[in-house]
């Protein structure tokens, strides 16, 4: 079992989408308890993968690859697990706000996000303020990212925020917004929680900024 | 006297990277990809302008016979000509093969204050500031604003910009807008500086920037603007920012072949809507930095793409928007410097049309006008290359050295006399003695690049007062009346 762990949290590491969930599913069907395969198997692994990362042994590149491999093993995974087993990421609605075709540095979040064990709802891009309220109320996540990649289109953020208090979910959710030419004063100025200037370094703010609510 | 028989001469050194069977393939690359992949045009009057000349269309899909794309590129202009609106010629650009003109690139949201040197965001008094400067600059031969205002009537930061700048300069500006309607309001202001709608067509005065989104998408304004520009026969860029191993491939050979079918779109359907007119491909291309994933505007990637770029474009002949003088660095500091000296260089020896961003800092996102002052002087000194020199009985000075000798010196011959004064000169660059150095304040490059710009900023005179009193009001009007449509947008 201990081995298979191994393999799991190595399998993850190097990146290897099929072969990932080829061992998550077996060990699933060797009867091994779902939480100890998250725990002990692919959360080691992702640490490994964030601590490379940090150090410069691995490249944004890389670190995607073991995102979507932490992905799909997350799929198989997320069905047999406990509700109280996946408490500790949380789950987020994320997307590209109106106007604004612009997707990459959404779905580089989104999957940084997914690796690190959230279940993300990834409603596209140029998607009117609305579908963001509709998405919150029906998810309720917890966490909302919004990203815009024209100075046309950022004021789209503010316009979403200030529906959540209109529609009185603004507290049940912290909300995350980035792209090229979003900084912190402006994330400040309407009244976001977390500013991530990359997609890399998100999932590790967003950690932060929970961490500082506690 | 004799003549030589079968002489050659270079008139210019020069850089190729390509040889004509790897521009051949890679240009057979894009009609494959535009053919069998196809491009998203999100513009249903677009898509049916294709379909109409022979394109197959799947959804939002457009897919491009070869056929198509030939007939677009049998009716580019060779030459092309932009005139500065006050009627002189030497600011004049003429848009042919290997004439290169430099100049700063569009919309960064931040700025460096010219009094605190902070970064900041880009406000409406820079527009001016940039187009004074560039004004006067010798190097610098098209102007772009180095931000996006944000302290304007949102959606109205591109009219404001034209307005300022094109009123500050006679070195033709290259715009850029969010709409159709800001196209329209910038092409009215261009028409009322050129004197009347027949003298633009004559005459045309400016240049329109727009970009579609990599990978092959074209959005509904990139594509809208870029018909809009083809039917008033506006010279138009149609150029994407491709990232290496994010939006296009990691490998240069397929970076090239997605950045040039991008590109294409908007040639075909200028081509198609007002056959003639002028577009001008390329656009900014570089890497990811895959450990902190910017968009690198220092990398040596980003000469190499853009030279290798610039040679395909040239193959399809057309006229290349490319980039130098850039910098991933946060402050004026020696990697500005060195990231500028490397890319000016290559831009130069590879013969763009329109080489931007001149003066972008902090990866693309802050304008610095001081990294534009530096750039001009670097430019001039990459010329000095690009101009090379000339190998004939009168430069060879055979007789002068026999006259002068062994043991002599030129320093008072007439030869002399007539020839030192083409040395470059700097105006920057520090060539003083130690003590000279010190008795003028041990002043460093970054002082003197201070001192020259706020110098050019308080005292450059511009044509701003030259502006005719009809054209400066018409263009106050065109202000007024688009602050008013966006008053009744918001009321609806």
């Amino acid at each position: 079992m201990t081995n298979d762990l191994g393999k799991i949290s190595d399998s993850l590491i190097k990146g290897n989408v099929d072969e990932l969930k080829e061992l998550v599913q077996q060990s699933l069907d060797a009867d091994a308890p779902p939480a100890d395969l998250l725990n002990k198997g692919l959360l080691p692994g992702m640490e490994a993968v964030g601590r490379k990362w940090k150090e410069g042994e691995m490249f944004m590149p890389e670190v995607l690859r073991c995102a979507k491999a932490m992905s799909g093993a997350m799929e198989i995974l997320r069905p047999r697990l406990a509700k109280e087993d996946l408490g500790s990421a949380g789950k987020m609605v994320i997307g590209t706000v109106a106007g604004d075709l612009h997707d990459i540095g959404k779905d580089l979040a989104a999957m940084m996000f997914e690796g690190a064990g959230y279940e993300v709802i990834n409603i596209g891009i140029d998607q009117p303020n609305e579908s963001f309220i509709k998405a919150a109320i029906e998810h309720k996540p917890t966490l909302l990212g919004m990203s815009a990649l024209l100075t046309t289109t950022m004021p789209r953020m503010g316009e979403v925020i200030n529906s959540l208090k209109e529609a009185g979910i603004r507290d049940k959710m912290a909300v995350i917004i980035g792209g090229a030419p979003v900084t912190k004063e402006f994330a400040d100025e309407i009244g976001a929680d977390i500013y991530a200037p990359n997609a890399g370094t998100a999932v590790e703010l967003a950690k932060e900024y929970y961490q500082s609510k506690v | 006297m004799s003549t030589r028989t079968n002489y050659t001469i270079f008139e210019s050194p020069r850089l190729q990277i390509l040889s004509e069977d790897q521009k051949e393939r890679i240009f057979n690359g894009m009609m494959r990809t535009l053919q069998y992949t196809g491009a998203h045009v999100h513009h249903e009057e677009a898509r049916k302008l294709f379909k109409d000349a022979g394109c197959r269309v799947d959804g939002i899909k457009v897919f491009f016979p070869p056929e198509v794309i030939l007939k677009a590129l049998s009716t580019v202009p060779p030459v092309t000509e932009i005139f500065p609106w006050d009627g002189t010629t030497e600011k004049k650009i003429v848009v042919e093969k290997n004439r290169s003109y430099f100049g700063p690139g569009p919309t960064p949201p931040n700025f460096i204050d010219p009094d605190t040197l902070e970064r900041r965001k880009y406000l409406r008094k820079d527009a001016t500031t940039v187009a004074r400067v560039c004004d006067a600059l010798p190097n610098i031969g098209f102007v772009q604003s180095l931000g996006s205002i944000s302290d304007v009537t949102n959606g109205l930061a591109d009219v404001y910009e034209f307005a300022d700048m094109v009123r500050n300069t006679t070195t033709p500006v290259m715009s850029w807008s969010f709409t159709r309607e800001g196209c329209r309001d910038i092409h009215r202001m261009a028409v009322a500086m050129a004197g009347g709608e027949e003298e633009f067509r004559q005459r045309p005065n400016y240049i329109f920037y727009g970009e579609p989104i990599s990978p092959l998408v074209s959005d509904f304004h990139a594509i809208d603007k870029c018909m809009y520009c083809a039917e008033e026969r506006i010279p138009q860029v149609y150029s994407p920012c491709a990232i290496g191993g994010g939006t296009v491939p990691a490998t240069h050979a397929g970076q090239l072949v997605v950045a040039l079918s991008e590109s294409m779109v908007g040639v075909i359907a200028a081509q198609l809507i007002n056959p003639g007119t002028c577009v001008i491909i390329g656009g900014v291309q570089s890497i990811l930095d895959m450990r902190y994933s910017v968009y690198s505007y220092g990398a040596p990637e980003l000469s190499l793409l853009s030279a290798a770029l610039t040679e395909v474009v040239q193959y399809c002949g057309l006229p290349m928007y490319s980039q130098s003088g850039c910098t991933d660095t946060k402050k004026m500091d020696m990697q500005s410097a060195m990231e500028a000296s490397l890319s000016i260089n290559a831009a130069m020896m590879s013969g763009a049309n329109f080489v931007h961003d001149n003066g972008y800092t902090e990866s693309g996102l802050t304008g610095d006008i001081f990294q534009t002052v530096m750039d001009d002087e670097l430019i001039s000194m990459a010329r000095v290359i690009e101009r090379s020199f000339d190998v004939n009985r009168e430069t060879l000075s055979v007789d002068v050295i026999d006259s002068v000798g062994p043991g002599g010196h030129y320093l008072y011959e007439d030869h002399t006399m007539k020839w030192f004064r083409a040395y470059w000169m700097p105006t920057l660059m520090d060539r003083n003695g130690y003590e000279g150095w010190v008795d003028e304040g041990k002043k460093t490059m970054k002082d003197r690049i201070i001192e020259k710009t706020r110098d050019l900023i308080q005292n450059h005179e511009g044509p701003r007062s030259k502006v005719p009193a009809a054209a400066d009001s018409e263009i106050e009007n065109i202000l007024k009346e688009a602050e008013e449509r966006v008053r009744k947008s918001e009321n609806k």
